[in-house]
């Protein structure tokens, strides 16, 4: 039986225009500029910029040596590289546009939008951040409106891909949340002691976000999550708790065919159900960085009481700086459970009901396969080849756990579950 | 005895070269880029961390609580890159991405920027706040460095 066989989150084939419109869009922010707008006075004397405009992108290809499923960078994506594209652009390629306000030197704002692939497959701006924010003292400050979760240790910059060595955050560890950005408060306090560092940061919110495949919309009710940033030299720690009451719409309707089975169906369906369930997931992750070498490790867990289960996450890298040339290595793992369930007991049901009961169960494993059991060991090159840009190239070798299909979608028959993948990706990177 | 003497004699003159190697290369370090506040600013001495937390954007007072605003050179001057090379081991590059980070994720804005070492000396001379870097061999009474 496959009814069920895709992921709900998971997206039909359709044709994409995306690398005409990233050009169209690099082409018109090319001609913006980063033009800052001087106008108000500050108390001293100084000019203080009103309007700063910024922005950064990235175009990438990645090629996938696996046509029967499709690698993607999030959770919100379509489709890939493999089956959809033998060469996709899709992946990694963005562009994005900033305005920063200064009002006073307490009072400022900031929106900025990205346009990607999204999870109607097109490439329609959508916004990152909007919001406001009033520095209280120095050191305290209170934003409202649009942030990105500080959820994993490169979470707000994870767009940014100027801003760290691979081509991108793994895709273990940053594919566990189903949510990116909230909409709400967050406060943050810093606390400089000697030579450390300390900021602490507490958010709380509401997002919908709406899924790929027609899945409906993703609701996070009632987040709220608190982070801890220490930087001591050249060492930066981060450690973060996060809470949100998640539901994920699409499986409503096959859930509800367990409850016909009695008892044991709706067990089943009240386990493996997402509607309004409880999602915590904890964050820890430090990078040490003296300036011609790095290192960087991040541990993460999540736990849902659905059919997405718990998820332990984790990545190691680590780089050498040779002038322009940035060699490193990067190592990611998840493991999630559980990625099977011995579904209904059919021997207890009346004959005219078992042909269905196996079906149902066949499809309930299917979902739960897709809950990824992989490693990934990938090396690569960042290269700054000229001012604001870089250049990377990077393969990656990755393993699938028995009977999971990893972070792969759109898996066609023929994907060999616990099998294994080879991509190579080249990206440029670029601020303005 | 004598071949002792020699070995003995030959050490110090190593030492001796070594040092004033050594001396040279610290000279020649120092000697580029200095930090610098205005004639009128009470700062006279910074340590290289509380300089790099206000470089940096991580502190926006001095350590005596005055406010401290960096100003910067534009970004293809010699000086800057050399700045910042030695204030936090950092390259261009890495600067860019280190601010990149804060810009987008509306944490802050980098220090604003001056086009050339006259206009930062005169943006530092007439602001108690104001500290800059310029190549030492362009100071003059308007301007005090920080060390």
């Amino acid at each position: 039986m496959q009814p069920y066989r895709r992921h709900p989150c998971w997206p039909e084939k359709r044709r994409c225009n995306c690398v005409r419109l990233v050009l169209a869009v690099l082409f018109v922010s090319g001609l913006w500029d980063s033009a800052d707008v001087y106008a108000s006075t500050s108390p001293d004397g100084s000019d203080v910029p009103l309007l700063l405009f910024s922005g950064f992108g990235t175009l990438g290809a990645v090629h996938s040596n696996n046509d029967r499923a499709d690698f993607t960078g999030g959770f919100f994506q379509p489709n890939g590289a493999g089956y959809t594209h033998s060469w996709s652009t899709d992946v990694d390629s963005l562009i994005a546009g900033q305005v920063a306000a200064t009002f006073t030197p307490e009072l400022s704002a900031v929106v900025q939008a990205i346009s990607r692939q999204g999870y109607n497959n097109t490439y329609a701006p959508q916004v990152e951040w909007a919001n406001i924010k009033y520095k209280i003292t120095p050191d305290l400050s209170i934003r409202a409106g649009r942030t990105l979760l500080p959820t994993f240790f490169l979470s707000d910059t994870q767009n940014i891909g100027y801003t760290y060595a691979w081509v991108r955050p793994p895709v273990e560890v940053y594919r566990l949340l189903p949510v990116d950005t909230n909409d709400g408060l967050d406060v943050s306090y810093r606390l400089n002691v000697a030579d450390l560092a300390n900021t602490i940061q507490a958010n709380y919110g509401y997002k919908s976000t709406n899924l790929t495949n027609n899945g409906g919309t993703a609701k996070a009710r009632g987040s709220w999550g608190v982070s801890d940033t220490a930087e001591y030299r050249a060492l930066t720690a981060r450690i973060t708790y996060q809470y949100t009451n998640l539901t994920l719409p699409p499986l409503d309707s096959f859930f509800n065919a367990f409850r016909q089975f009695g008892a044991q169906g709706v067990a089943i369906a009240n386990r493996y159900n997402s509607d309004h369930k409880p999602n915590r997931f904890f964050d820890i992750g430090a990078s040490y960085d003296p300036g011609d070498w790095f290192v960087t490790a991040e541990w993460a867990y999540n736990q849902n009481n659905s059919f997405t289960g718990q998820s332990t996450a984790w990545d190691a890298g680590g780089g050498y700086r040779l002038a322009k040339f940035t060699p490193y290595l990067l190592f990611a793992g998840a493991k999630a459970r559980p990625i099977s369930d011995p579904g209904l007991n059919v021997s207890s049901l009346p004959s005219f009901l078992i042909g269905p009961a196996i079906g149902l169960n066949a499809a309930l494993n299917s979902i739960l396969s897709t809950n990824p059991v992989q490693t990934t060991d990938s090396i690569g090159v960042r290269w700054d080849f000229a001012k604001h840009f870089d250049c990377k190239l990077q393969f990656d070798h990755i393993r699938l756990g028995a009977g999971s299909s990893g972070t792969f979608v759109n898996i066609q028959p023929g994907f060999q579950l616990g099998g294994t993948v080879n991509l190579f990706s080249a990206v440029v990177d670029f601020v303005w | 005895m004598v071949t002792q003497d020699i070995i003995a004699r030959i050490a110090r003159m190593r030492v001796l070269a070594i040092g004033l190697a050594l001396l040279l290369a610290s000279h020649a370090a120092i000697a580029d880029v200095v930090a610098v506040v205005s004639a009128k600013s009470g700062i006279t001495t910074l340590t290289k961390t509380q300089m790099a937390d206000i470089f940096l954007g991580k502190a926006s007072r001095f350590p005596d609580g005055t406010q401290a605003v960096p100003v910067d050179q534009v970004e293809d001057a010699p000086a800057r890159a050399e700045f910042y090379l030695k204030l936090a081991g950092r390259s261009a590059p890495q600067m860019k991405a280190y601010w990149a980070k804060i810009i987008f994720t509306g944490r802050g804005q980098p220090p604003q920027e001056v086009r050339s070492s006259a206009e930062l000396k005169k943006r530092i001379a007439q602001d108690p706040a104001a500290i800059g870097y310029i190549d030492e061999s362009l100071l003059d009474d308007s301007v005090r460095v920080v060390r």
